[in-house]
């Protein structure tokens, strides 16, 4: 059987999940027998631009030309898998992008500076541009989950991901409930994945494996606001994994004010 | 069923002799729960009989939240039971004796799970006696008492525990340190102990109307504390992973690199949650969480009933402590019968019109 061209792309984001590839150490030669890996810059320096049955997108798009490269990854791919919370949500660096403000916020930043080689755009997760097959989560990707759907893809099968939030991973792992504690966990708003890593350590979880799908935002939010915590650190809290996605539900707020 | 005494100071002494080439498992506190560990002899001052529930419960024992059911090659498959030991499980009260009954009645009749059942054949059972606290629920449930399903049973009464021998296993255990035991019970101590059951069965303060249960949940079907609670329902699926008849699971194929065998990895799932009425084509019969809530309700209360003989709550009151939003059995059950309701889902539904 002929073996399976993989791709491995960074956009703009820390490299930490490609990092994280490159961290199976114990695994890498099994990776790099059981799959043709054409690109992926960060391991090796020649790189095709040719076609690749998978194509694994680290990152989000942040100028013109990177949304063109993403374009012209797509075309060249068989099936796309985003990869971490900024290529699956926007990251951080898209948080809050999407209510109007960037021009603004740009300027703030970077005043009367002008780009010259690079158009900036605001920060957006790759689905804005290109349709994608699936989403691994997490701010980087955890390793066993990258591997079992990295094998599941080169056997042909769509990837197994836990949709539930981070609970039930914690449950299982027997820790006492942070929120019961009074304590600001975002684990019902955020997918499981990463093994309650943070909740284990009595840390309350952050988000970084991107919103859960039924995530009960307005309920969590109003829970923590009866147990005395203030909006604003709240919204911050919960928008700093949450991608473009958290803007509706701040607009829901603002709406129930008025 | 023969009733000792044993000295409540050398209860200890006596674990600790049966832990002799057996894994002996019993409550310790890990924060500020206490959780069912193993425990090694030496370790044996580190069990807390200091307790009212574990954080999970003894299901975790039988079927652990995660483990893997079987290796696959090209070859074929081998299941791997290497994860079931011989064990002891000490401290385990009334309920949740009852809840490893309710899932026997699952696992071991029509369809037996050959995991749990072997796991339950290899595990002894050391009962304990408990003092209810405020969430307790066991007496409405009628799962306070047990009269089944242990091999030996600790009833404490002041200085000592009488000591109930529910099996010839338990019986055997006795034997490997008879000295330890006094085979007549007093006038006195029977006096005590019939006090004892008196004042426990006064100490419970938290009621629900289980009885009718059945029947409200059936007039009720259509009202609208389902709605209410699944607005402000988190979805997280805490309730069943804490709750000791819940049983769903799910499987999930890992696929290994190089020469490696794959495995058939068995997680506990929840009703709950959006994906366990998914089906293939993308319909999903319980969308909408009230419906999830209201189906994880009919079998704590009403349906398992019908097939098993009596609804599967066994009253032990994880659900009143761990649900951030206060969904629980006597929540839901006080709002079926037009109780107020003082729990968070009932305040954000007013709040919050669905």
């Amino acid at each position: 059987m002929e073996k399976l061209k993989i791709g491995i792309f960074e956009l703009t984001g820390c490299a930490g999940c490609a990092l994280l590839i490159l961290d199976c150490e114990s695994q890498l030669v099994d990776i790099f027998s059981a799959a043709d890996i054409e690109a992926f810059l960060m391991a090796k320096s020649d790189n095709s631009d040719g076609p690749v049955d998978i194509a694994l997108i680290e990152g989000t798009v942040t100028t013109e030309e990177e949304k063109e490269e993403l374009l012209a990854i797509r075309r060249r791919a068989g099936l796309v898998i985003a990869i971490g919370n900024c290529a699956c949500e926007g990251g951080i660096q898209a948080a809050l992008t999407a209510s109007g403000n960037w021009s603004k916020e740009f300027r703030q930043v970077y005043k009367d500076l002008k780009p010259t080689n690079v158009r900036p755009i605001p920060s957006q997760p790759i689905d804005t541009f290109i349709k994608v097959d699936y989403y691994l989560p997490g701010c980087p990707i955890g390793q066993e989950q990258f591997l079992t759907t990295f094998t599941r893809l080169l056997a042909g099968h769509p990837p197994e991901l836990y949709r539930f939030p981070v609970c039930m991973e914690c449950k299982w792992r027997e820790n006492e409930c942070l929120l019961n504690k009074n304590i600001a966990c975002l684990g019902p708003l955020t997918k499981a994945g990463c093994g309650a890593v943070c909740p284990s350590h009595n840390l309350p979880c952050v988000g970084c494996w991107g919103p859960a799908e039924e995530a009960n935002r307005s309920a969590e939010f109003k829970l923590l606001l009866e147990k005395g915590f203030d909006p604003e650190s709240l919204q911050r809290k919960m928008a700093i994994y949450s991608g473009t996605t958290i803007v509706d539900f701040f607009n829901s707020l603002k709406k129930e004010r008025r | 069923m023969r009733i000792l005494k044993l000295k409540k100071l050398n209860l200890f002494s006596f674990l600790q002799s049966l832990s002799n080439g057996i894994e002996l498992w019993a409550p310790v506190k890990k924060d500020s729960q206490t959780v069912f560990q193993f425990i090694l002899p030496e370790e044996i001052n580190k069990i807390n009989l200091n307790f009212t529930r574990t954080l999970l419960p003894p299901k975790k024992l039988f079927i652990p939240p995660s483990f893997n059911m079987f290796q696959v090659t090209a070859k074929g498959y081998k299941e791997d039971y290497s994860w079931i030991k011989d064990r002891i499980l000490f401290g385990l009260h009334p309920c949740d004796i009852h809840g490893l009954l309710t899932l026997d009645r699952i696992f071991t009749q029509n369809f037996p799970d050959s995991y749990y059942v072997q796991a339950r054949q290899k595990t002894l059972i050391l009962g304990l006696s408990c003092w209810p606290d405020e969430y307790c629920l066991c007496q409405s449930t009628h799962t306070d008492i047990i009269e089944e399903g242990f091999d030996l049973f600790f009833s404490e009464l002041g200085d000592d525990y009488l000591v109930w021998i529910g099996s010839s296993r338990g019986d055997d255990l006795i034997r490997i340190k008879p000295e330890f035991f006094e085979e007549s019970l007093g006038t006195k101590d029977i006096e005590k102990y019939i006090e004892w059951r008196e004042k426990r069965a006064q100490a419970f303060k938290t009621k629900i109307n289980f009885v009718f249960m059945p029947d409200l949940m059936e007039l009720k079907y259509n009202d609208s504390v389902w709605e209410r609670a699944g607005t402000a329902c988190l979805a997280c699926g805490s309730c069943s992973m804490v709750c000791p008849t819940c049983n769903c699971y799910n499987v999930r194929d890992e696929i290994l690199l190089g020469d490696k065998p794959g495995r058939r990895v068995r997680e506990w799932d929840s009703c709950t949650l959006l994906e366990y009425s998914l089906v293939a084509g993308g319909e999903n019969f319980r969308s909408k969480k009230s419906s999830r809530l209201k189906l994880w309700y009919t079998h704590k209360l009403q349906a398992f009933g019908s097939k098993y003989g009596k609804p599967s709550c066994v009253g032990c009151g994880r659900c009143l402590v761990t649900c951030p939003v206060g969904i629980n059995v006597k929540s839901i059950s006080d709002s079926l019968e037009g109780k107020k309701v003082d729990a968070f889902w009932a305040r954000f539904s007013i709040e919050v019109k669905p």
